[in-house]
């Protein structure tokens, strides 16, 4: 559903310094996973051009240098000629909403790129409005030598990109690229026939094994309890994962975070609802048999 | 037209699915042709004694298995196992059926499971022993080729599609009490409080659907449309590893390792920019073909990940559609009948009707090469194209330009198989008499270019399967529900600004149905939409 044509000139409104409002970018809660939904979508993660998504994190190529090798490049029609980026995207969090982990999570750990995916249009569009605006924010305290006013890293290393990553993720991160996938909050798809479309299941599993290192963590939290049952119930049954203990659950910064920071789990908060954590441990693949 | 036309307009339904079966010993091999047509499964000789042994022009044995009423479910996938001893039939009521193959090529169905979703690749392992099954909906499944007790053949079918009526209405206590997974603390909305409050109060639930009654595991998924599946072998460090390939509606080929491990994922190989629909994995190399919406094949060294060159099909298409005037009328006909109606919201444009490739079929196929040896190539069918394309295996590598060889058919073809160095092509001649339903071909090098084809006639193989087009006689159908059982793969294709799946695969009550779950009505409807 579009919003009326005022609420989209309303965010058009606003200076680029001032941070959007989610009252203007507010969307239905859902989407069809299964939907085509006219997305935009590299072939393959070397097509993607991340250097729009963290500019500071751009490799310049010295002049002179051509930006490709005649020697090493395949004959084969695709060149892939972005401006190379100094590191890979290790951090996503997967249905990343308006974004309250991402914008928490940047500055504690300002060396590593987080990348936010969401469905909704709307949705991302405040994300990037709101990381946008932050940055510029950050420039202007930096130009102005407020040195209180500035957070490591100034949020150059976040971004977020619209995607349907149950279809998807391959596409964006190689293999046994990421570090960390934050789950907060999924969709719950109580009926039993649209448990496909949750966002945890064994299939999926594997893709996001695929794309996590070992050692690499899944986190998950909901408030509801059944789907933390099924996605913990679908975990330990993955070969691929093993359940971190209590001990390491708790002692993980980024756990507080996610219980504390995201919109959801500020929202649950607010409702005197329960939150449940569990988190997953990427396990090497094992040898053929 | 006239009318008399109309009624009178031969209609013969074709074999949408061909498949051989290789009995006997090594030396004086006898090789059955199965043939589904329809609802029904033929088993005929194709040929006898190749060593000389000749006893003239022996009737072929002919075999009808399964009924023949009008309603029966059409067969739309057709395997043998590698040993050659079972057949496997899958139905477009989603059954899997194994039949056990005789000495004399007569067919025992042996068990009937019926899968949750529509399949749509099957394979029998070389182990002989399992049967992988991909469906629609996304999922490989891992099943055995002979149901381990013999009363899971009867059970097995009613598993999935219980009649309601059969089952016993379990009283209200023997029920286990339904708990809404939402709570208070979990939904907020006034409209969702209602509906939980609705559901807590609620006493009866319809029972959750069955499930399956035989033995079988889920080995990985898709989220997207599942449209192809193949299990290939690779020999690393002195033994042999086993590989599923998976192809989707969204582009991806996906490399995981076989079973027990296939929850592992080795990689993907990324680079088609429209559905891919077929997969031919090349035997003794790492080559894999793979085709579908794009205007062209893609060739890959699967264990790398890596693409190694395309292959322009569109191209070879336009070829062929220039060259079906000399195939006679009937192709001219098929080539236009080709054409697919592009609407104006595609292009901005008119609504306009335009050739497209949408891969069928990709097979490998023996043909002698400029020494007479024979080696191997590819096959290749767009859907309703009345022509084949074909390119050598030992040139799919070569950065030359090596071009695809056309070769325009009267009609479009449905199935490949080859007997020897035989290769018989089913044809869709459903209003050509004349016409053979399976044409006869043995594939020679061409003089031209290398790697170019020539498609010869072979006769004799054609008059000993001369009675598979006597079956034909019988029998009317809709030509429409045919061209549904036929061609399915142009609907792949998405669509710009359709927000909804094109092909059923969604969430909606019509794609449920489109899609084949059965007993919407049964499943669980408990739960409010929260």
């Amino acid at each position: 559903m579009a919003g009326p044509p005022k609420k989209r000139q309303k965010r058009d409104d606003k200076p680029d310094t001032q941070m959007p409002q989610k009252k203007f970018y507010r969307q239905r809660a859902h989407a069809n996973p299964f939907s085509d939904h006219d997305l935009v979508y590299p072939t393959c993660p070397e097509e993607m051009d991340w250097s729009q998504h963290y500019p500071a994190f751009t490799a310049t190529i010295p002049a002179g240098v051509p930006k490709d090798d005649p020697i090493t490049t395949t004959d084969w029609d695709d060149h892939y000629l972005h401006p190379r980026i100094t590191q890979d995207v290790e951090v996503a969090d997967i249905g990343c909403g308006f974004g309250g982990l991402l914008f928490a999570l940047a500055p504690r750990m300002p060396q590593t790129l987080l990348l936010g995916l969401e469905i909704r249009t709307a949705v991302t569009e405040f994300v990037q409005e709101k990381a946008k605006a932050l940055r510029i924010q950050q420039d202007i305290a930096s130009r102005e030598g407020k040195e209180q006013d500035l957070v490591p890293g100034q949020y150059q290393n976040l971004s977020c990109l619209r995607a349907n990553t149950m279809k998807f993720l391959p596409n964006l991160f190689q293999r046994g690229q990421l570090s960390k996938i934050f789950l907060c909050f999924p969709d719950p798809h109580f009926k039993a026939r649209k448990h496909k479309a949750r966002i945890v299941s064994a299939a999926l599993n594997s893709e996001y094994a695929f794309v996590l290192r070992p050692g690499g963590k899944v986190y998950t939290i909901t408030d509801v309890e059944d789907l933390h049952v099924w996605m913990v119930d679908r975990f330990e049954g993955h070969a691929g994962f093993e359940r971190v203990g209590e001990e390491e659950v708790e002692g993980d910064v980024c756990v507080g975070v996610m219980r504390g920071e995201t919109e959801e789990g500020k929202k649950v908060e607010r409702n005197g609802g329960r939150k449940f954590v569990a988190v997953f441990r990427r396990v090497a693949d094992p040898d053929w048999v | 037209m006239d009318v008399d036309e109309i009624i009178n307009k031969p209609s013969r339904h074709p074999y949408q699915c061909i498949a051989s079966v290789t009995k006997g010993v090594q030396s004086a091999p006898n090789v059955y042709l199965l043939a589904a047509c329809g609802p029904r499964l033929h088993s005929d000789t194709g040929k006898d004694e190749p060593n000389g042994n000749d006893e003239g022009e022996r009737p072929a044995k002919k075999q009808k298995t399964g009924s023949s009423a009008p309603s029966s479910p059409n067969i739309i996938k057709l395997t043998v196992s590698p040993d050659q001893q079972h057949a496997v039939a899958v139905t477009d009521d989603k059954v899997i059926h194994v039949f056990s193959v005789g000495l004399d090529g007569a067919l025992q169905e042996l068990s009937e499971r019926a899968m949750p979703k529509r399949p749509c690749a099957i394979q029998v392992l070389p182990d002989n022993a399992t049967i992988i099954c991909g469906d629609k909906f996304g999922d490989v499944y891992s099943l055995s080729l002979l149901p381990k007790e013999p009363s899971e053949t009867a059970d097995a079918t009613a598993g999935a599609r219980q009649p309601q009526s059969e089952q016993p209405q379990p009283t209200e206590q023997e029920k286990p009490a339904f708990k809404p997974s939402a709570t208070n603390l979990t939904v907020h909305t006034k409209r969702n409080l209602k509906a939980l409050q609705a559901q807590q109060n609620q006493k009866n639930f319809s029972a959750r659907k069955e499930p399956l009654k035989f033995e079988h595991s889920l080995l990985l998924g898709h989220v997207s449309m599942l449209t192809d599946a193949v299990f290939a072998t690779r020999v690393v460090e002195g033994k042999e590893r086993g590989f599923i390939i998976t192809a989707d509606r969204d582009e991806h080929i996906r490399i995981s390792r076989g079973p027990p491990q296939s929850h592992v994922i080795e990689g993907f190989c990324l680079g088609h920019k429209e559905f891919v629909s077929k997969l031919c994995v090349i035997p003794k190399t790492d080559l894999l073909v793979s085709g579908g919406g794009d205007e062209e094949l893609f060739v890959w060294n699967w264990p790398e990940f890596k693409l190694l060159r395309k292959f322009d099909i569109a191209g070879a298409m336009f070829d062929a559609i220039r060259g079906a005037k000399d195939a006679g009328k009937s192709a001219v006909e098929a080539a236009e009948n080709a054409k697919e109606l592009q609407p104006a919201s595609e292009h901005g444009g008119k609504a306009i009707s335009m050739h497209r490739i949408n891969i069928s079929g990709l097979w490998t196929a023996p043909f002698a090469n400029g020494k007479g040896h024979t080696e191997t190539l590819v096959l290749v069918a767009s859907e309703r194209m009345p022509a084949l394309f074909a390119v050598p295996v030992n040139r799919l590598q070569l950065k030359k330009r090596t071009e695809l060889t056309d070769c325009v058919l009267a009609h479009p073809p449905l199935d490949v198989v080859s007997i020897g160095n035989s290769v018989l092509v089913s044809l869709d001649c459903r209003s050509d008499d004349g016409g053979p339903l399976i044409h006869v071909y043995k594939l020679k090098q061409g003089p031209e270019a290398k790697g170019s084809i020539l498609f010869d006639d072979d006769e004799e193989m054609m008059h000993k399967l001369s009675c598979l087009e006597k079956v034909q006689a019988e029998g009317k159908f809709d030509d429409k529900k045919l061209d549904d059982l036929l061609y399915g793969v142009a609907s792949l294709r998405k669509r710009k600004g359709e927000d909804v799946p094109r092909v059923p695969h969604g969430d909606d009550e019509a794609e449920e149905q489109a899609m084949g779950v059965e007993g919407y009505g049964q499943m669980p409807k408990g739960e409010a939409d929260i």
